[in-house]
């Protein structure tokens, strides 16, 4: 049972059309993702059609609408990683987990996305995984961040 | 006028606060657009209307740049011609190229545009749009890879219905019309009243076409076909073949859809005689039982679904007699099967209406009778039009054939029903007939001046006034119900809503057309049979008589008087 969004809608009392993008950002921090039955009660509450919110959502990238996966991959496509052939490490992402960004796989491991700069361009090309920054990446050394996660997410659930 | 402008070195008068683009159209000089709509704020989205101003250094959008004095124009110059040019090729960088197979080849905006602006080959190659074709809906059949995100559907699904079901999804290159959470027409908002169908430019929205299913049904040889054709579908196929608004206008028709293999062709008009005698006669009730609120029409499947699905606390105000497309089908498949000693699944019922919205009305659980629907298919006018073509049919040089027993000739009240107004003003003349107290009263009904889209009407009977209403556009039926609530009001008896801008006469079935005197020329020829029609009234239609002692005594009614009735209920959409 998920937790209820009605502490937040009380927060916007005034019920007004500009609330709307405060109101679903904050819905997101605190519950990862905007589900449907989430924008349908915003929608009721704000008085705004379900499909105009889903248009506004969907306009910026910052939302999603699926939970992310365990370990959350976000990938710099700033200038310096782009000239330092992130474009590649986002192929070889996509092509190992079998999703594109934005999504979450299958078992909810991983989840993709692309963001602009960082801010930590001398150490270009990089991702960062729940928070921890991977730097200077190469083909290689990404498959082995990406098998070591696999080997750790297992043993946890093994035991 | 206020000032003049320079258009192309000569002088033209202005008005102050005026569009450049509807200066420019005064004057006859054709300026292409895609995303511009009469009644509705500039987008300047497409920007097919650029024109050069001197002085300014960028091409500007004539749609949305009001008239300035001293300003000097240039419509068609070489800069101006190559940046319109370059936008319809971009435009068709990723689109299917499927004319051939589309449904608005030869009546296509983006086709007219590539033709005009002299586009001979492929400039650009995109990657084609990977869209779906969304087919959920029962009336409206979206594809989105012909779309040119011109956002006049989605204005207009807005704006006009109050609806929304269609906006725009995600951004730059990913951006396509879609409904929310990208699921079917079918749990969205949808009321399937079409008017996004006649403002679409390019195919992305067409009807669901029954044409495939009537014609196998025609095909069968053990089915009987049997068509009923709405008094406004024959006004407006009048409107559009130039024939003449005489008596046998309607058989016409009948005689076209015999040669496309029609079994029987009724009139439809019966039933609009009957469904306006029902709603006078619910009315009467009402106003008796002191009712709190007026009666709203639900001859409008889509009114009734933006009711069910936006309103519900209005669900018992609607009229439950059925609408006439329905009350037919019924007769059909009940009575009609009964006399002719037939099973009902042996007949294939098949309305012609100038609405796609009655698409979804006939596929309701209720209008179905132990399992077999009452109404099988429903053909627009554009469906309709399109086998008259396939047939190789000339309308115009048809032997009239007169329509099918037992079910002949309708009221002039009948035709009243192809237009906004009409309705209440015949339900209006229903209840003076059934109140009157003397024959020395005569039915008044001034139409008055239009006021902000609605109108209202008074009359007497007796020592009593009644009040008419009716709106057309759900957002001005909104508003003014809204209206009616906040002031209070308690002189309104009836309202009559209609979906579409001008009712049938503008109706999602109509042909596609953007010119604003059709739905006009359409309601002048509805009017124009009214006057020749030998019945005045609803009540004055002697073959109902019969038919209603014919009911009584079939064994098929249980209840006559809940014979031609039918229910609402709140319906859960994403909305």
């Amino acid at each position: 049972m998920q937790p209820s969004i009605e502490p937040i809608l009380e927060k916007f009392p005034n019920k007004q059309r500009e609330d709307l993008i405060p109101l679903l950002q904050k819905i997101q921090d605190e519950f990862g993702f905007l589900s449907e039955e989430i924008i349908t009660r915003v929608g009721a509450y704000l008085s705004i059609s379900v499909n105009k919110i889903y248009g506004v959502a969907t306009f910026y990238d910052n939302f999603r609408f699926g939970p992310v996966g365990r370990y959350h991959i976000r990938l710099c496509q700033g200038t310096a990683c782009h000239v330092a052939g992130s474009t590649t490490l986002l192929q070889e992402l996509e092509k190992q987990l079998k999703i594109k960004s934005g999504e979450t796989d299958k078992e909810g491991l991983f989840s993709l996305e692309v963001v602009s700069c960082v801010g930590a361009c001398g150490l270009a090309p990089l991702i960062e995984i729940n928070g921890e920054y991977f730097t200077g990446l190469t083909l290689s050394k990404l498959t082995d961040i990406l098998n070591s996660i696999r080997e750790k997410d297992q043993t946890v659930y093994e035991s | 006028m206020d000032f003049q402008i320079a258009v192309n070195n000569s002088l033209v008068d202005v008005r102050e606060g005026e569009t450049l683009l509807t200066a420019l159209r005064r004057q006859g000089i054709k300026v292409p657009t895609l995303c511009h709509m009469n009644r509705f704020s500039p987008t300047g989205a497409c920007r097919l209307c650029v024109v050069e101003v001197e002085g300014k250094r960028d091409l500007i959008t004539s749609c949305s740049y009001p008239v300035e004095k001293g300003m000097k124009v240039f419509t068609n110059t070489q800069r101006v011609i190559k940046a319109r040019k370059l936008i319809v090729e971009m435009l068709l960088s990723n689109h299917p190229d499927d004319c051939l197979y589309c449904e608005r080849n030869g009546n296509c905006e983006l086709q007219w545009l590539a033709d005009e602006m002299n586009v001979k080959e492929r400039k650009f190659f995109a990657k084609k749009n990977p869209y779906f074709p969304d087919g959920s809906s029962t009336s409206v059949f979206r594809d989105p890879a012909k779309c040119v995100l011109c956002s006049r559907c989605v204005r207009i699904c807005e704006e006009t219905q109050l609806v929304t079901a269609i906006d725009f999804i995600s951004r730059g290159n990913q951006m396509r019309v879609n409904s929310a959470f990208n699921k079917g027409l079918n749990v969205s908002s949808c009321i399937n009243c079409g008017q996004c169908i006649m403002v679409c430019p390019t195919g992305a929205l067409t009807d669901i076409s029954h044409i495939e299913k009537v014609q196998a049904a025609i095909d069968k040889k053990k089915k009987e076909v049997l068509f009923f054709v709405s008094p406004s579908v024959t006004a407006s196929l009048a409107e559009h073949y130039g024939l003449k608004p005489e008596k046998n206008l309607g058989e016409l028709i009948c005689a076209a859809l015999k040669k496309i293999g029609a079994d029987k062709v009724f009139d439809l008009g019966m039933a609009s005689d009957i469904n306006i005698l029902g709603e006078a006669k619910q009315l009467a009730l009402r106003i008796k039982n002191g009712a709190q609120g007026p009666l709203f029409s639900s001859c409008c499947p889509s009114w009734v679904k933006y009711v069910e699905e936006f309103r519900p606390e209005l669900i018992p105000s609607l009229a439950t007699t059925k609408s006439p497309q329905q009350i037919f089908g019924k007769l059909l498949k009940t009575w009609y099967t009964k006399q002719r000693k037939v099973m009902p699944d042996s007949l294939y019922s098949v309305a012609v209406m100038p609405c796609v919205g009655k698409k979804f009305e006939a596929s309701r659980e209720e209008m179905t009778h132990k399992g077999i629907s009452e109404v099988d298919a429903v053909l627009t006018i554009r469906e309709l039009m399109r086998m008259i073509r396939t047939n190789g049919i000339d309308l115009r040089n048809l032997e009239p054939v007169p329509f099918d027993e037992p079910f002949q000739g309708c009221s002039a009240a009948a035709w009243k029903l192809g237009y906004a107004g009409g309705k209440a003003e015949a339900v209006a003349q229903e209840l003076f007939e059934s109140m009157k107290t003397s024959d020395k009263e005569t039915f008044k009904f001034i139409m008055p001046k239009n006021i902000a889209g609605r109108r209202e009407s008074k009359l007497t009977i007796g020592k009593k006034t009644f009040g008419f209403a009716w709106v057309s556009g759900i957002e001005k039926a909104n508003s003014y119900i809204n209206q009616l609530i906040d002031q209070g009001r308690t002189d309104i008896h009836y309202v009559e809503v209609m979906a579409c801008l001008e009712g049938c006469a503008g109706g999602g079935g109509q042909p596609i057309n953007r010119l604003p005197e059709k739905p006009r020329n359409r309601k002048k020829i509805c009017q124009d049979m009214e006057k020749i029609n030998h019945w005045a009234n609803a009540s004055e239609n002697s073959s109902l008589e019969k038919l209603n002692r014919s009911l009584k005594n079939s064994p098929d009614v249980d209840n006559p008087e809940t014979y031609f009735h039918t229910h609402f209920q709140p319906r859960e959409v994403l909305k």
